[in-house]
């Protein structure tokens, strides 16, 4: 692809290589354009939010208004993750080019994967900052409604004249539910999914023509994203002779993401240990996803016309 | 003899409309070249193809058939872009970013960073008198001052060639004065330049040469003042002159025309460019005044 | 490689890439996916694949992250239902929420005691419903209550608290000993067990006819271990068998059973105290135990 140039017109610096400054630049200026949209406002609700699932007063036991702050914290965080993605990965691109502002780019020295890596990193850094902001928020409350229990179920079962072995075990179920280590893996599962979502709805956003489009299908894809497994199920269990039925299931399978498996911290909320070779293989099959949508995403956008 | 800066060869831009059924040629076996140092004005009432011979020429758009190379490099190769600085007509930045960080921005793009970048960001918010409002965001500029602000982006890796589209567009006369003079010195400092307009006076002033082009068609090309003068004609114009006087010239002309002919009588007006431009200098002289 | 791709319609390489991809990730996602159900990090798709079951479940897994925050929210709504006594509704509702989240306990735990010792409570007491009928639902929800619990060990087998709670059916509303036996029998040897269960499974199966030998052989030895451990009172480990219960109980089956007087347990100590402790109530289940 390189062209005869004369030897002493030769351009300076760009090479036709991947720059890391450039996409840098693009996801730091991305960041900061979702950052000035006031999207931080949002981790104010979410505090807000907490602090009201955190001190319901209602007559639960303190295992179960633990796990319930747990739940609603790390939903809204998942919520928020992959909305976010959807809805700012679909924005910003069109924007781009209706404001024209990526012809000022691209008439730069910058190769188109380097917007496109720099648009999807920098969306996903905004996430993980809020994220892990999220996650301390919510340590802080879990950490003081814990000790908070703690000290309460105790007098009370101390006063009532329990036994030492019962006051210990409620002590166990209590601290149980309280922060634990493998909590930053389920806050990670929750950003593995919005990156996998972000690279989907990129690749969406090549193609298609308005930003309300995008989200639409991309909000779609992961819903069905979800339930596929179940579908494909069904249909081969009410269907078990017709070859027609599992050949559409099986295209269906080879088609549709199957993001459930990205939920899988919902367990690890619940309480259920994590194995390290696990997060390392849903790692390595998140970076396959958004490799291969950056790609289907530069198959359009590298000689696309703007 | 240098490299051309641009360089257009038998350019077609055919775009496809209503799903493959008709079509719009948009540029028409086009051909023409930018010398390098020049300012080349291609000029054409709206939809004759100017943005789209630009587009092609930057490599945001293939072309359909022909090819397009900038300082020898081929429009495609993302090489050939370290070169040139680019103003879209009705540019829109991000909104979020100052004028300050906004050239950060695009210096970074190319490349540049620390005491060099900063220097250069300085240079040239001083450049386009944009420095009051470095601290500003975009979303509050005004047309003018986006135009401005457009300009020095495309001005900040220091290119050899300056691709404009419309540089003088929904600016008032001073601000297109100011573009134009900014243009010209450009060209003082050796810079290429390549520009579009569909207004023939905005920017006659500053282009060395000029290609009209008219449906995606090279109509007429070269220096402005063959294109712009019209041999057989001569003006004339008197003051104070008495109505007699005028009647009189009219009817030697009748008489002893020998086949020369009236062809426009009347006042002249001062044009309302011209106007405008002196009242809003002679205000500005007065506020630096005081 | 521009050449080659321009020479095709874009959708071509496209649609290679994702059959390719899809192609590739399918077997790993499917390991991926059933490891993930084995470590419980993932619910496992329903076993009957019902219409009825896929709509519910397929619906829930499009929930995506909302599982948890609905599974909430129902056990709110449930809660509300209890507030009012509408027992089909607290039912009906934590059918949902163990179905959105089976391997939380407390959820099963919920689910059984309203059924099996609220609703029938209320049947009990209920004066509007003729004799016939109250007998009718009182056996309804308490049988319907021991299959809720069935389920829950299906998903916990190890679970204590569930045993618990189906113990206390069993005892308070059943009065099925043998049944509370086995409970208490199983709870017994799990980790995380109090020490009493192993007592009370001695209790109830003494009131289990026809295991009254078992009983005390169980009962007996607890109490052999005790003695035998005494110079250890007061250590971490020791257990304390001799309550007051199973001093009682064990004389009891000794005269049932006419063990030789000699080899009958001495009358208890004086300062071995009889007396019982305070017990509060009104608490929920799940946190406290009962007795
Ligand atoms: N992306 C496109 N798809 C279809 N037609 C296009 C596209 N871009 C331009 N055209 C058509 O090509 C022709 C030339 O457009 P172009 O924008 O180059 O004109 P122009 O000379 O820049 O006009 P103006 O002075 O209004 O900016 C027009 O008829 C326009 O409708
Ligand atoms: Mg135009």
């Amino acid at each position: 692809m390189a062209d005869s140039e004369p030897a002493n017109q030769k351009p300076a610096g760009r090479t036709a290589l991947i720059s890391v400054g450039r996409i840098w630049t693009i996801a730091a200026s991305t960041f900061t354009q979702l950052v000035r949209m006031k999207t931080f406002y949002f981790l104010l609700a979410f505090a807000v939010l907490l602090v009201a699932a955190g001190n319901l007063n209602i007559l639960f036991s303190a295992v179960e208004q633990l796990s319930m702050i747990k739940k609603v914290s790390f939903g809204t965080m998942d919520l928020f993750a992959w909305l976010f993605a959807i809805v700012a990965t679909a924005l910003l691109i069109p924007r781009d080019l209706e404001d024209r502002t990526l012809y000022t780019i691209l008439s730069k020295p910058v190769l188109r994967i380097e917007y496109l890596l720099g648009k999807l990193i920098g969306v996903l850094v905004v996430i993980l900052l809020s994220l892990v902001t999220m996650f301390v928020i919510f340590s802080a409350l879990l950490h003081i409604r814990t000790i908070d229990f703690l000290h309460t179920e105790v007098a009370i079962l101390e006063q009532a004249g329990r036994s030492q072995e019962m006051i210990q075990a409620e002590a166990e179920a209590i601290i149980a539910q309280g922060l634990r280590k493998e909590m930053w893996v389920a806050l990670w599962a929750i950003f593995l999914k919005s990156a996998v979502v972000a690279s989907v709805t990129i690749f969406l956003s090549t193609i298609a023509s308005s930003s309300l489009f995008t989200i639409i299908i991309s909000t779609i894809i992961f819903l069905v994203g979800h339930a596929s497994q179940m579908m494909i199920d069904f249909w081969k269990d009410q269907f078990v002779d017709n070859i027609v039925v599992k050949m559409l299931a099986g295209l269906f399978r080879i088609i549709v993401p199957d993001y459930q498996i990205f939920s899988f911290y919902e367990g690890i909320i619940l309480g259920e240990k994590v194995l390290p070779h696990l997060v390392w293989s849903m790692t390595g099959m998140s970076l396959f996803y958004v490799g291969v949508f950056l790609l289907l995403g530069l198959l359009v956008f590298f000689d696309k016309e703007f | 003899m240098s490299v051309p800066a641009v360089e257009v060869t038998n350019l077609t831009k055919v775009f496809p409309v209503s799903l493959r059924k008709e079509y719009v040629v948009a540029v028409d076996n086009l051909s023409f070249q930018v010398n390098a140092g020049e300012v080349y004005g291609l000029i054409g009432p709206n939809g004759s193809g100017k943005s789209t011979s630009m587009k092609v020429v930057l490599g945001l758009m293939a072309p359909t058939e022909g090819e397009t190379r900038i300082f020898g490099v081929s429009s495609r190769d993302v090489r050939a872009r370290n070169d040139i600085g680019f103003l879209p007509e009705n540019p829109y930045f991000y909104k979020h970013l100052s004028g300050a960080e906004t050239l950060k921005f695009y210096g970074k793009l190319c490349g540049m960073r620390g005491r060099d970048l900063k220097d250069r960001i300085g240079e040239l918010l001083e450049l386009v008198g944009l420095e009051h409002a470095k601290d500003r965001r975009l979303g509050g500029y005004s047309k003018g001052m986006l135009q401005r602000i457009g300009l020095a982006q495309a001005l900040i890796q220091r290119p050899r060639l300056v691709i404009l589209d419309e540089p003088t567009a929904g600016v008032d006369p001073v601000g297109s004065r100011q573009i134009r003079d900014l243009i010209l010195k450009l060209k003082e400092d050796g810079i290429s330049v390549f520009l579009c307009s569909h207004l023939l006076e905005q920017v006659q002033e500053v282009c060395d040469e000029v290609g009209i082009i008219f449906e995606g068609r090279m109509r007429r090309e070269g220096k402005l003042e063959d294109l712009v003068s019209i041999g057989n004609q001569t003006s004339l114009v008197l003051e104070n002159a008495s109505s007699e006087l005028v009647d009189k010239i009219e009817r030697l002309i009748e008489t002893e025309g020998d086949g020369a002919e009236l062809v426009e009588k009347g006042n002249p007006r001062t044009t309302l460019e011209r106007m405008f431009i002196r009242i809003a200098s002679s205000e500005k002289q007065e506020k630096e005044e005081n | 490689m521009r050449a080659i791709l321009e020479k095709y319609p874009r959708w071509i390489p496209i649609v290679a890439v994702i059959l390719v991809f899809g192609l590739i990730r399918t077997p790993i996602e499917k390991s991926l996916r059933s490891q993930l159900i084995e470590t419980h990090l993932l619910q496992p798709p329903p076993a009957r694949t019902t219409l009825g079951a896929l709509k519910q479940s397929s619906l829930m897994g499009m929930l995506g992250g909302l599982r948890s925050m609905v599974a909430v929210y129902l056990t709110l709504k449930a809660y509300e239902h209890f507030g009012v006594m509408e027992w089909d509704e607290v039912e009906s509702t934590y059918d949902l929420i163990t179905s959105l989240e089976p391997r939380e306990e407390f959820h099963w735990v919920h689910r059984i005691w309203h059924r099996g010792i609220n609703a029938v409570a209320s049947v009990e007491v209920n004066d509007d419903l003729t004799p016939a009928e109250r007998q009718r639902r009182f056996d309804l929800y308490s049988t319907q209550a021991i299959e809720i619990g069935e389920a829950a060990l299906e998903q916990l087998p190890n679970s204590v608290k569930i045993r618990e709670q189906m113990a206390e059916v069993y005892r308070e509303k059943l009065r099925d000993y043998c049944g509370a036996a086995k409970m208490y029998g199983e709870m017994k040897d799990l980790p995380g067990a109090m020490q009493y269960s192993t007592r009370f499974y001695g209790y109830f199966l003494a009131k289990c006819p026809g295991n009254e030998q078992k009983a005390y052989d169980h009962l007996y030895g607890l109490y052999v271990e005790t003695m035998s451990n005494l110079d250890r009172k007061g250590e971490r480990g020791f257990v304390d068998h001799r309550a007051p219960t199973l001093i009682i109980t064990l004389k009891e089956l000794e005269e049932k059973l006419d063990i030789p007087i000699s080899q009958r347990i001495p009358d208890p100590h004086p300062d071995e105290g009889l007396k019982r402790r305070n017990r509060p109530t009104g608490r929920l289940p799940g946190g406290v135990g009962i007795p």
